[in-house]
Order: structure tokens, then C-alpha cells, then sequence
């Protein structure tokens, strides 16, 4: 397979799923009414009460066997996130397969880029 | 039934943000910060994490389809982005620095000022009917940066090749700094490093830069979800609609003649560039 087609391939895999996951998640906030012990109407809300800092990743993996809406819609936004970053690995090990050395080099140098920027730079930041 | 109206309103937002953000190479975010500040009232911190996402989402969305048509170049921008990536690290440290000493705003003119001084090149090239051609230099052979795209406008196949890799990459590095030290999306500097510097084809870069711009945005949307800024309700309809306008603008554009890529671009490039002015000078 191609790299091009490869590519193309996590990038639709990785918006696919992340819609089922959003709109699986707005389905439920409008059938239960609310999600997390929160109304409809404050989660509707434009000047925001529910932001999404209250749901740590522990509390979405529960939220989501619980059936709760917004958990769903913020793990669809975590896949759509992670699809980027997929998507350069992804690169990495296609360049590397080809024996394009230069471009193997060039996309390991993008992920590991994008690593200290998701893992090291918030906790810099903090301090 | 009202919840359902302003949903379905943002749905509609971000489907015309996909339409334009994939068309152009600028993401989403250029029509979802103002239409969620503006129209719908939403506190500018969760409008710019929604765009973060938005952003995102645009790439992905459209790029799914350039790649697959072999219209965005994944060499080109995948070796753009080591400067994308890096600038936008850099711009995340300094940034507190920045606001701190207050020299934000004066970035914001300057962003401002560059983006309207690049309307006349921008113009030029359109004016010109023909894209310029330049003599391959070591950079064209050394980082691999020809390429051909069937252009569905035109019916028939075009072959390119890029220039100038250095001036492409260092305007990226600009571009990844501007977007980690002001927190705006930077792919309007995107498509002037590919066009203005590299002088590639203007569907081939706008294209590409949909392709970089989810990296960069993902690069800075960890430090957004550390500060919590991404509200579920809003960004839900926001994303649904951008991924549908995106895929049916990256469906667009191959059927959109160059010179027309090209006005929508310039248009949009005035716009930024009166807007970040404006926003300087703190009238806005």
C-alpha cells in the first residue's frame, strides 16, 4: 500500500469513529435530558457551566459505561486528537518500510516534536 | 425544542466553517471564533478551544480526501512541519512571558501589518493568470518536491515542483511560533510559505496546508485541554458540522478553478489581517 493511501486511511478511520463517538454522545445528552448530573439546560448553556476541565480521563472511561453524553462527546474529541499524532507515526513507519531515510528522519523528528509538546510543555507550563 | 434550534445553529456554523477552512487551507477556526463570540455569545477562551478542535477537524476531515487524490503533498508538508512543530513549542514557552510584559498586542499589529504587506504579492500572482516558474535548486531534488495532481478543473494532470525549501520551512517556523505566542490559528502563514515562497501550485498548498494544520493544533491542544477550555455542548455541533463541510469542500476545490482558490484566499488574507490588526490596537 502506498503511503498516501495508508495516510488516508487513518485519517477516515480516525474522523469515522470520532463522529460515532460525538454523535452517539449527543444523542444521549438529549435523551436523558442532561448528562453527569448536569440539565440540558445548563449544559446547553453558551456562557458555560459544564467545562470540560470537571471530566478527568478517569471519570470518561466510567462515564462511558455509565452511558453518559458528554463522556461520549469528549472521548470523540480525544480520538479526533490523537488522530494527528496517529497519523505521523503512522509515517514514521511507512518511510521506514520504503528505506526513505531522509523522510524517516524528518517525520521522527515531527512525532517526537509532538510528544514534548502533548507530555512535557503543559507540565512546564504549570510551574 | 430551543436546545435543538441553537444546536442545529452551530451545527450549521461549523458546516459552512468546514466548507471555507478546507477551501482555503486556513481551518476552521477563521469562521467559528467569530460566529461563537459574536453570534452566539460563547466566552472567547472556550470559542478558541472549540476552534483548536475545529481546526483539527478540518484537517483531518479534508486531508483524508487530498491525500487520497494525491492533491496535498505529504512530503512537503510533513517536512514543513519539523519547523510547524518546533515554532509552536517555543511559542507555548514564551507566550506567558509575552503577556506578562505586554508586548502581545504589539505581535498582534505586527501579525497584522505583515499579513495586509503580503495582499500585494498575493494579487500580483493573481493578476499574472500563470503560476511563475523558477529553476530548481538543490532544495527541489534533495527533499523530494515534485509532484503531479490530476486537477479536476482543468481535466488534465498537473506537474509542479517546489522552490526555496529554506524560505518555506523558515516561514513555518514563523507560523508555528505566531500560532503557540497569540493562540490563533497560523494557516494563513501556511499558504504563504508554500505559495508566496515555495511557489507551489495554489490547490496543491492549500491542500497541504490542511494536511499540516491538525499537527500544529494538536501540538498546542494539550496545553487547552490542561486549561480545561473545550465545553462539550458547544463543541459537539461545531465538529459535526465542520467534518460534513469539510469533506464536501475538499470535493469542491478540486473542481474549483485556481483563480478563484486564489480570490478566496486573498479575500480571507485582508480579513486576518485587518481583524489581527484591529485586535492590536485593542479596538477589537
Amino acid at each position: 500500500m502506498e503511503i498516501n493511501d495508508t495516510i488516508s486511511y487513518v485519517l477516515i478511520t480516525g474522523v469515522v469513529a470520532s463522529l460515532l463517538f460525538v454523535v452517539a454522545g449527543v444523542a444521549l445528552i438529549f435523551a436523558n435530558n442532561g448528562s453527569n448530573g448536569f440539565t440540558l439546560g445548563e449544559i446547553a448553556n453558551g456562557h458555560v457551566v459544564v467545562g470540560q476541565s470537571m471530566f478527568s480521563a478517569a471519570e470518561i472511561s466510567q462515564g462511558i459505561f455509565a452511558l453518559q453524553g458528554a463522556d461520549f462527546v469528549l472521548l470523540g474529541l480525544i480520538v479526533l486528537i490523537a488522530t494527528p499524532v496517529v497519523r505521523v507515526l503512522m509515517s514514521v513507519l511507512v518511510f521506514a518500510y520504503e528505506r526513505n531515510r531522509l523522510y524517516a528522519a524528518i517525520t521522527l523528528i515531527v512525532f517526537v516534536d509532538l510528544m514534548v509538546a502533548v507530555f512535557i510543555v503543559p507540565g512546564l507550563l504549570a510551574h | 425544542m430551543l436546545f435543538i434550534l441553537y444546536f442545529v445553529a452551530l451545527l450549521l456554523a461549523g458546516f459552512l466553517a468546514g466548507i471555507v477552512g478546507a477551501m482555503s487551507g486556513l481551518g476552521g477556526g477563521v469562521v467559528v471564533i467569530p460566529a461563537l463570540t459574536l453570534l452566539f455569545g460563547v466566552p472567547l477562551e472556550y470559542a478558541a478551544g472549540a476552534s483548536l478542535i475545529a481546526t483539527i477537524a478540518t484537517s483531518s476531515g479534508a486531508a483524508s480526501a487530498y491525500v487520497k487524490d494525491r492533491l496535498a503533498n505529504i512530503k512537503i508538508g510533513m517536512s514543513l512541519e519539523v519547523a510547524t512543530t518546533l515554532g509552536a513549542i517555543a511559542g507555548a514557552l514564551l507566550a506567558a512571558y509575552i503577556y506578562t510584559h505586554g508586548i502581545s498586542s504589539y505581535l498582534f499589529v505586527l501579525f497584522g501589518v505583515i499579513l495586509l504587506l503580503m495582499l500585494y504579492p498575493t494579487f500580483a500572482a493573481y493578476e499574472r493568470h500563470r503560476r511563475s516558474r523558477m529553476h530548481k535548486d538543490w532544495s527541489t531534488s534533495f527533499f523530494q518536491l515534485s509532484g503531479s495532481y490530476y486537477d479536476e478543473a482543468e481535466g488534465k494532470a498537473i506537474r509542479y515542483s517546489g522552490y526555496r525549501w529554506w524560505l518555506g520551512e523558515a516561514v513555518m517556523g514563523v507560523a508555528g511560533l505566531v500560532s503557540g505566542l497569540l493562540g490563533i490559528g497560523s494557516g494563513v502563514l501556511k499558504v504563504i510559505g508554500m505559495d508566496w515562497g515555495m511557489k507551489l501550485p495554489i490547490k496543491v498548498t492549500t491542500s497541504t496546508s490542511d494536511f499540516m494544520i491538525g499537527v500544529t493544533a494538536a501540538a498546542g491542544s494539550a496545553v487547552y485541554w490542561a486549561l480545561g477550555y473545550i465545553q462539550p455542548f458547544v463543541t459537539a455541533p461545531v465538529v459535526i458540522g465542520i467534518l460534513l463541510g469539510a469533506y464536501l469542500g475538499s470535493k469542491m476545490l478540486q473542481r474549483t478553478g485556481s483563480r478563484s482558490v486564489r480570490l478566496l484566499f486573498l479575500l480571507l488574507l485582508g480579513i486576518i489581517g485587518i481583524e489581527m490588526l484591529l485586535r492590536g490596537l485593542g479596538v477589537a
